[in-house]
């Protein structure tokens, strides 16, 4: 959803003080024990964001997504049938993992090990000399794993039985999904990092606008900032069960250099012909637990946090267009969003590490959030909140 | 191959940069840039900036399908140029320490590079 671009008016500190205005302590950002209760807590049960339809184009499409924190690697496959489905990488034989590759096109999967051959739903096709072992080709299929899509997005959940579905834990963010450009999206541009820090200390720097006009001075050449709201405070707060949104705010006055004008120009220009709105202040969504979607028709991009160790995390930031390049103007425009937005993030990575070696260095037992910063304060007490949950629920458990 | 061929008619003054600054992937325009010294940067800015306008509105009177030999170096200077300035309009006096940065940002696909 793209509003009106208009002056600013910031949110009331009043109507944010719900969330708590306690100090958060650094516990939770440098603890490896705290890392395996949220691996537990959250990342084995929760719906999680791992690729879009358009790395799954055709039958016979696979890809497989790492996810460190669980030690799961996960084969995506669109099947002939034109399904989509997920396994664990692993070869029912033993244990070895089936597909090196990190996409590509298959009907079968080899194990390079003992050459255990599976098709794409999964079953056990053929293995050599079988009539030796002591189990049926039946119980030897690859394990599945919970698949859905939302808004063209691929997710995946790494508990045997969730107990909610994709719509259920997406909530109204589902009809939003399903309504913007990424949902029929058939293209993208990709970049990733790696970078020494607690995940959560990532996800915050990328939901917080208090650190525009020190870290991003440059890079938003004025676009995000003004007069009027000299930080770039978002316009609008909105807290949706785990999940949060924001509006940002776009200045009015905004000039663009010439280049950077003749870019959001086209952008707009390929916008308004998609149907889509070209300008006002986009709207910015944190879904729990490490993955967000700006819905700016100039910087279309998703941006996923993958907690590798307590201290280690990787990104992957994705721009997501209808089509590929069908203009000059248009592979112009799309090649300077990426390169823009890029310029952005890279300035971010230094001062979270430095945050990260401030945070375990033992000096400070707790940080702060302001008003402003509501959207960490609600993941904080999200993330604490489900962590404490699981804590509780294993207490009783050994009762 | 004569240099009167190597760009469209009409964009001779950059036909010094083909050689250099005409790269074929997303990922090698970035890191090009983060290559060059700013005044390697801000002589092809200079060049090829007035142009922009011009060679996108000839460029887009055909499909990029049907792009000639001449037409795809035109069009790889300008994706090139989409990178540079940012060096030239935003980042300026930044640029050298900015550069250290991005290289961690690495470009994986781009729509671009199909």
């Amino acid at each position: 959803m793209t509003v009106p671009l208009r002056p600013f008016e910031p949110v009331g500190s009043d109507q944010l003080v719900e969330l708590g205005t306690q100090p958060i302590p650094v516990t939770p950002y440098c603890d490896p024990g705290y890392f395996d209760l949220e691996r537990d807590a959250i990342f084995r049960r929760c719906w999680l964001h791992v690729g879009h339809l358009a790395d799954l184009p055709e039958p016979g499409s696979y890809i497989v997504r790492e996810l460190e924190i669980a030690s799961a690697s996960i084969l995506i496959v669109r099947g002939k049938d034109g399904v989509i489905r997920a396994f664990h990488n692993v070869c029912t034989h033993r244990g070895t993992q089936l597909v090196a590759q990190e996409s590509g096109r298959a009907s079968k999967f080899s194990c390079p090990y003992h050459s255990w051959t599976f098709n794409d739903r999964g079953d056990l096709h053929a293995a050599p000399d079988f009539n030796r072992f002591f189990v049926e080709k039946a119980d030897c299929s690859l394990k599945k794993v919970a698949v859905e899509i939302c808004g063209g997005l691929i997710y995946i959940n790494l508990d045997a039985k969730p107990n909610q579905s994709l719509a259920e834990f997406l909530g109204p963010l589902k009809e939003q999904l399903d309504s913007l450009p990424c949902a029929t999206a058939t293209a993208f541009a990709e970049y990733h990092y790696e970078i020494d820090a607690n995940w959560k200390l990532v996800y915050d720097n990328f939901q917080e606008h208090y650190h525009l006009r020190f870290i991003h001075a440059k890079s938003s050449g004025g676009a995000g900032t003004g007069p009027s709201n000299p930080f770039g405070y978002a316009t609008k707060f909105e807290f949706i069960g785990p999940h949060r949104k924001e509006e940002t705010w776009f200045n009015p006055d905004f000039q663009p250099a010439h280049v950077q004008g003749i870019a959001m120009n086209a952008l707009a220009s390929d916008a308004i012909k998609q149907g889509f709105p070209p300008l006002g202040n986009a709207e910015y969504l944190c879904m729990f637990p490490n993955f967000f979607m700006f819905t700016s028709s100039f910087f279309p991009f998703s941006h996923t946090v993958f907690p590798v160790g307590p201290r280690k995390t990787r990104g992957v930031f994705r721009f997501y267009w209808q089509g590929e390049d069908d203009s000059a103007s248009q592979r112009f425009a799309r090649e300077y969003s990426l390169a823009a937005m890029r310029d952005v993030h890279a300035e971010d990575r230094a001062v979270i590490e430095a945050g990260q070696r401030g945070m375990c260095s033992g000096a400070i037992k707790h940080i702060h959030f302001q008003a402003q910063e509501a959207l960490c304060r609600h993941f904080f007490n999200t993330v604490d909140a489900a962590v404490q949950a699981y804590v509780a629920e294993n207490r009783e458990r050994r009762v | 191959m004569s240099d009167d061929l190597l760009l469209p008619p009409g964009f001779d003054s950059l036909k010094a940069f083909v050689s250099d600054w005409t790269i074929r992937t997303s990922a090698d325009r970035a890191s090009y840039r983060d290559q060059s010294n700013f005044e390697e940067l801000r002589r092809f800015y200079d060049a090829a900036s007035p142009h922009l306008a011009r060679a996108l509105e000839y460029l887009d009177a055909k499909p990029l399908s049907v792009h000639n030999e001449q037409d795809k170096r035109l069009m790889s200077l300008m994706l090139t140029l989409a990178h540079v300035s940012l060096a030239q309009e935003l980042q300026v006096e930044a640029e050298g320490t900015h550069a250290l940065s991005r290289r961690l940002m690495r470009i994986t696909s781009s729509t671009a590079d199909h």
